[in-house]
């Protein structure tokens, strides 16, 4: 690919931020499979020296799991380079000296390992799945509203993703049916929040403006990075929609087919 | 000075208004009986959720009210009525204790969703059905949308969580068809050939009640029983057409100076 003036903002790019789910593959039977080139995309970025890290909303695993389902797909992926909502909560929890009441994936529950949840003064909700009863809804209610001030966490605030069997109902949905109940905002883990994005950079050692956000996602992957100063590239995979390209509140700064055409960008460019 | 009206309807709230759960207040089954005498038409209105109108109906009865199961109009029977207008097939996610309500709708392959106070449907499973028919473009239609209410045991979620829920996940605003929503005034005036300026509403809600009411046009009386707290009537703007004790108040006040002859 040649050198194009449009994508002359990748010149200055030190660092890629890739997300994973819908850009290096799609999920459904079995784990899902690799979205086809992006396994050598993810190689060749790893050769290129620049800095890489991942950047995922997914609270249905543990990294550790999560990152062994990658490797089956080909990915050679380090756990450390990975972030997601759950230990940056963690991080939060132990920072505020919060006790949480948990409404997450059971597949979740060892990433709070060592997380006091005795006599809970928060909740935090994830992708519970199967676990959002009404039973459970409203005993994270109940906490909730019981407390002087009530402090809610959200893993994420998706409003719903694509599995192979039809669209299923994500986190977003049950933080607000308590917000709405209990009349508070819930503070945000995990993309699109700044504070997610800066604790990568903070990792990478890099200014915003030295690194590359590559989504399938226009608000939570694009949207966020672009919010904290990052450029956004949308690859035209995963859950875009070509009504994205024209969105009037985001615009990426480039949109390309696939995490291989993302990658010849910016190897291109840089 | 204002002209005077003519009042064809009294709409009366039940629970708070004409009873507290299991006691009639104090001379409202004779005010009642008096209000009947006048040439005015009766409606008793009320939201819920749960229970049809059978039940409200025997209830009442045994407390030794005079009236007509058809007098009553519920939220569940506004929802059924706009069901009918749109002639959609609804996925109820009602109480088993309401769908009495709902007999004789198609209800096969639903296009519409009608949500109320159905902790036994606010499953995963289920709210990603309703979900999805509300994206295909099925109407969602909520009983209210009340945050909570008080059980034996504690809080517990309302219906309104869920409707917030779902409304977030698709983008859509539901109709919401309980009081204080102006339409549940409207629908249960629409059978008795009467405006929103000819009627008046008693109420022990403030906003619900009251509000609503005057909302739509009518005239509101707040009575102090029920769920009524000091202060109450301060709550709405403009305030209640009048603030009194009970029911037998109101029922003398809409005699005494709503009515054209004394």
């Amino acid at each position: 690919m040649a050198a194009d003036s449009s994508l002359e903002f990748l010149k200055s790019v030190k660092g890629v931020i890739l997300d994973m789910c819908g850009v290096l593959y799609d999920s459904g039977e079995g784990g899902g499979r690799a979205i086809h080139g992006s396994v050598e995309a993810v190689k060749r970025l790893m050769d290129s020296g620049l800095m890489l890290r991942f950047c995922t909303n997914e609270t249905q695993n543990t990294r550790e799991r999560f990152v062994q389902k990658l490797r089956v797909m080909g990915f050679d992926i380090s756990v450390s380079h990975v972030f997601s909502p759950a230990p940056a909560v963690v991080q939060i929890l132990q920072k505020r000296h919060l006790r949480p009441h948990l409404l997450v994936h059971d597949d979740l529950i060892p990433e709070f390992d060592g997380v006091d949840t005795s006599s809970p003064n928060c909740v935090v909700i994830g992708d519970a799945a199967e676990k959002f009863s009404y039973q459970n809804l409203n005993e994270a209610f109940r906490v909730l509203i019981g407390l002087e001030k009530p402090v809610l966490f959200s893993l994420g605030r998706g409003r719903y993703y694509k599995e192979t069997d039809g669209l299923k109902l994500d986190v977003g949905v049950y933080m607000k049916a308590l917000e709405y109940a209990c009349d508070v905002q819930a503070e945000v883990v995990g993309k699109p929040s700044s504070e997610f994005f800066k604790t990568v950079l903070n990792d990478m050692n890099l200014q915003p403006h030295e690194v590359v956000m590559v989504g399938d996602d226009l608000v939570n992957d694009v949207g966020g990075a672009q919010s904290c100063g990052m450029k956004g590239l949308q690859v035209r995979t995963g859950k875009y929609r070509p009504s994205d390209e024209c969105d009037p509140s985001v615009r990426a700064d480039a949109y390309v087919d696939d995490l291989s055409a993302a990658v010849d960008a910016i190897l291109t460019n840089r | 000075m204002m002209a005077r009206r003519t009042l064809k309807a009294v709409l009366i709230d039940l629970s708070g208004t004409l009873h507290i759960e299991d006691t009639a207040v104090p001379g409202a089954q004779e005010a009642l009986a008096r209000l009947r005498q006048a040439p005015v038409a009766v409606k008793f209105v009320t939201n819920t959720t749960k229970e049809c109108k059978r039940t409200l109906f025997e209830r009442l009865r045994g407390l030794n009210f005079d009236l007509q199961q058809q007098e009553i109009f519920t939220s569940l029977t506004a929802a059924r009525n706009l069901v009918e207008q749109k002639a959609v097939r609804p996925l109820l996610m009602v109480e088993d204790s309401a769908l009495e309500d709902f007999t004789g709708l198609e209800t096969s392959d639903p296009n519409a969703v009608v949500i109320g106070l159905a902790p036994d449907h606010f499953n995963y499973q289920t709210l990603n059905k309703a979900f999805q028919l509300i994206l295909d473009g099925a109407p969602l239609i909520a009983i209210h949308k009340a945050r909570y209410y008080k059980k034996k045991d504690g809080l517990a979620l309302g219906p309104g969580p869920f409707v917030t829920g779902l409304e977030y996940a698709t983008d859509t605003k539901a109709t919401v068809v309980g009081k204080p929503e102006k339409g549940f005034f409207l629908e249960a005036l629409r059978d008795l050939n009467c405006s929103p300026e000819e009627a008046v509403m008693i109420g022990d809600d403030a906003r619900d009640d009251v509000g609503g009411a005057q909302n739509a046009g009518m005239l509101g009386i707040l009575v102090k029983t029920g769920k009524y707290r000091p202060a109450d009537e301060g709550k709405i703007n403009p305030p209640p057409h009048l603030t009194c004790a009970s029911f037998p108040e109101a029922v003398n006040y809409i005699l005494d100076h709503l009515l054209g002859s004394k």
